[in-house]
């Protein structure tokens, strides 16, 4: 059993940090106050190739693998999670174009995806209860040379930024247990509108609307892998993003751990720094330990993806994992610094602006369970009881 | 059997329909500009509500605890940084209930009859969990104190227009020389400072404020020079379960915004899978228990027992609750949650485990009074014998 990085999958993560310490750590503050990003930003990302990771070479790309992206991931949420959600929305988009688009669409889309010239994104979720169900659900009727797509996709995330949206539809008529078809959608398509940019608590830099789409026409060549072939490819997006979103977690709460050390050396009460009460130091080894032990697991998880294994109940562990005590690593780190934790600004006597709450917000969008009802714990259940068991 | 009388009914019910009418509507506003809701206060003015703690001998309510509790939870349904400046105030007035003579009460009182509000002054830069760390003096001149300093976090602290202000006259005495004070706001060098940007609470104003040679007269002086620790002690006893009161409120708030969520995205399904059922059962289990936790803690005081150890504990118990039952809220509503108001309770909650002393203080009383020398329970190899 072996747990470290390769030699190169060190290398990749120590650009990273340094990548977030140079250009991601300075403008985290001003995003989540005005939440739009800065195209130098953007510009530096694609220098340095951070678009292209999960792009094969063939296509353009890095073909650097699961885990490289998971390490970007990591280090960047420590500066600055809102880019790093930015690009693992773009990152899981490429990634379904790459594993299911056919040549000529993997020709077409992939150079620009992968150098960063265009973004990318997912729309997955409905308002209805499950998808395809719903008055607003995204239905595709078949037409001669295409099809016609109308209806919402919910909260999607890059939205309005993004150019190309893969998109997932119910085919008309909607049979009992719909299946999902895939679709590839260019931004500026006629019909497609991209609704206002909800307000969020957190990863205020990552735009998320609804996508409204009225009789909005495609041909064939935008359908991605075959009819009603979109459900695997949910299944499969959404296990990666659950390795990925526990990485950002992760980051978020290593980040914050760090911030809350530090302070707690420094901050002297009872005429002792902090950090030597025992209180103090169980706030910040447990939060330590989960972080520690969510990676290990997010590790492992990545591990199996890059092996082509089954890696999906691993995933919703680690998915479980974090739900349950990442939100507690910042509002344990924040209860270490005190009143200063909870400053969203330059509070008084502090040089520069304090972190921990907007990692605290940021944490929270991290976290969402968003298929209702979908929660990862059945799918671990059914992989160990018999019921579940082919 | 009924637990509350028909007139805490009464006031409970009031209660809602003012938290309906004025506090649930403009909540959000609020929090997204972080502007002190000044109009709540005109809002208030009719029905006296910030003057509940003040006995009727003063002209005011004089509410019971268990009544000015089920207020506090009701404005914590709806807004806790709102509620915040209702309890901060109160906070205030209980310094001068404990410590205050006749005079001082009358004094300090007519403003809030008038819905102008108080604040409290302990905290400062480097003075929070450890009180008595403050360097602000009240050096005795002539027909008063000359006092100097700065206070921090203050809740209130640039709205009020009246202050109990904690400052030492001596300072070689450590928390024995701390003494507490009325200060009026419009003394001169009461000079307020910044507000605060939080996460949480964000309607209510914070401020740093300083005291550059403010004068006040002896008579602004509450009980006797060196009692400030004691009384500020004694004041946080009797206010902390006012923020265990709205958390609760704040966690209700959650749970019912939950389940009309989800009756709103399944409307043919009254019941979601026992995952999530389960999860709403925890929630439910939590807020009732925390609730009757802080009914038993104000009953104790309104019996006239001792309660501090019941004071911390619901300040403890209720705050985390909150947390708790906010964070899943939010998570279990998924995208929902975190781009709607719900989040708002979340950054509310986690302020209230940290004001009016963190919950780790809370729990050094705590378990002071669980590892005090006074064994309750038989010992297990006694209790065989007889
Ligand atoms: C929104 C808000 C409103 C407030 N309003 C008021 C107000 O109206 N009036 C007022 O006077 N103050 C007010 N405060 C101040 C508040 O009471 C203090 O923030 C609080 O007491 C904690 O002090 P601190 O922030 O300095 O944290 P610190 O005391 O520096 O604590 C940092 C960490 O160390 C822990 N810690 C400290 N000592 C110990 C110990 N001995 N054992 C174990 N752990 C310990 C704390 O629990 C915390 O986790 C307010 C604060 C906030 C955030």
């Amino acid at each position: 059993m072996n747990f470290d990085l390769t030699e190169t999958q060190q290398e990749a993560s120590q650009r990273a940090h340094m990548f977030a310490r140079t250009y991601l750590d300075g403008i985290a503050y001003d995003l989540d106050r005005c939440g739009v990003l800065p195209k130098a930003t953007l510009d530096a990302l694609a220098i340095h190739d951070f678009f292209g990771l999960l792009v094969p070479k063939a296509s353009g790309g890095v073909g650097a693998g699961f885990i490289n992206h998971i390490l970007v991931i990591e280090a960047f949420s420590r500066s600055c999670p809102a880019i790093a959600s930015i690009l693992n929305n773009h990152a899981l988009a490429v990634h379904a174009i790459a594993q299911w688009g056919s040549d000529a669409q993997k020709q077409h889309y992939l150079p620009s995806l992968a150098t960063g010239r265009r973004l990318g994104a997912l729309a997955i979720h409905e308002h209805g209860p499950s998808l395809g169900i719903g008055p607003d659900a995204l239905l595709a009727s078949c037409r001669d040379d295409g099809f016609t797509l109308t209806g919402t996709k919910a909260f999607v995330r890059n939205a309005g930024a993004a150019d190309l949206y893969v998109a997932f539809a119910t085919l008309e008529p909607v049979a009992k247990n719909p299946s999902l078809t895939a679709f590839l959608i260019d931004a500026h398509t006629p019909g497609l509108t991209i609704g206002p940019r909800l307000d969020t608590m957190g990863l205020k830099g990552c735009p998320v609307a609804h996508l409204i789409f009225e009789t909005v026409a495609v041909s064939r060549d935008a359908l991605l892998g075959i009819e009603s072939g979109g459900s695997a490819i949910v299944d499969r997006l959404l296990s990666l993003g659950s390795v990925a979103e526990a990485a950002q977690s992760v980051g978020i709460g290593r980040a914050a751990v760090k911030h809350a050390a530090d302070f707690a050396e420094k901050r002297v009460q009872f005429g002792q720094p902090i950090a030597t009460l025992q209180a103090i130091q169980t706030l910040l080894a447990e939060a330590a330990t989960d972080c520690h032990l969510a990676w290990l697991g997010i590790q492992r998880a990545s591990q199996l993806v890059e092996d082509g294994g089954a890696f999906e109940v691993d995933a919703a562990m680690v998915k479980t994992f974090v739900g349950r005590f990442g939100a507690k690593m910042l509002i344990d780190a924040i209860q270490v610094e005190g009143g200063l934790g909870i400053s969203e600004s330059k509070p008084f006597g502090v040089d520069g602006t304090m972190p921990l709450a907007r990692l605290f917000r940021d944490m929270a969008g991290t976290l969402l369970l968003d298929a209702p009802g979908d929660f990862p714990d059945t799918l671990i259940a059914k992989s160990i009881t018999c019921t579940g068991k082919p | 059997m009924d637990l509350e009388s028909p007139e805490q009914q009464a006031v409970r019910a009031a209660a809602r329909k003012f938290v309906a009418n004025n506090i649930i509507p403009r909540a959000d506003e609020f929090d997204k500009s972080g502007e002190f809701h000044e109009y709540l206060l005109e809002a208030a003015k009719a029905s006296k509500i910030f003057t509940m703690a003040i006995p009727t001998e003063y002209s005011g309510l004089g509410y019971d605890a268990r009544t000015q509790a089920l207020v506090l939870e009701e404005w914590g349904y709806g807004c806790a940084g709102m509620g915040t400046t209702l309890a901060a105030s109160i906070l205030s007035m209980e310094a001068v209930l404990i410590a205050g003579n006749d005079e001082q009460k009358r004094r300090y009182f007519a403003p809030m009859l008038n819905t102008e509000i108080g604040a409290f002054g302990l905290t400062e830069p480097d003075a929070g969990s450890d009180v008595g760390a403050g360097t602000t003096t009240a050096a005795r001149e002539g027909d008063g104190y000359r006092i100097n300093g700065a206070k921090c976090w203050i809740t209130n602290g640039g709205v009020a227009s009246v202050y109990v202000i904690f400052a030492l006259t001596d300072v070689l005495k450590g928390t024995k020389g701390l003494s507490a004070f009325i200060v009026e706001r419009d003394r001169s060098g009461f000079i307020i400072g910044d507000k605060e940007h939080k996460l949480g609470l964000r309607s209510s104003n914070t401020v740093y404020f300083e005291l550059k040679d403010v004068h006040v007269p002896v008579v602004n002086l509450l009980g006797h020079e060196g009692d400030g620790m004691k009384i500020a002690m004694k004041t946080l006893d009797t206010a902390r379960p006012a923020i265990a009161a709205l958390a609760v409120g704040l966690a209700q708030r959650c749970l019912d915004e939950c389940v009309e969520h989800l009756h709103r995205r399944f409307p043919h399904k009254p019941f979601p899978g026992q995952t999530l059922q389960f999860k709403l059962a925890d929630m439910q289990i939590q807020v009732d228990a925390a609730r009757q936790f802080v009914r038993h803690t104000m009953a104790l005081r309104d019996a006239g027992m001792p309660f501090a150890r019941e004071s911390a504990i619901s300040k403890t118990l209720c705050t985390d609750m909150a947390m708790t039952v906010s964070t899943q809220a939010v998570r279990l509503m998924g995208s929902y949650g975190y781009t709607s108001e719900l989040g708002k309770f979340m950054r509310d909650a986690k302020v209230m485990q940290i004001y009016e002393g963190t919950n780790q203080i809370q729990r050094l009383v705590i378990s002071r009074a669980v590892l005090a020398p006074t064994p309750k329970a038989v010992p297990l190899s006694s209790a065989g014998a007889s």
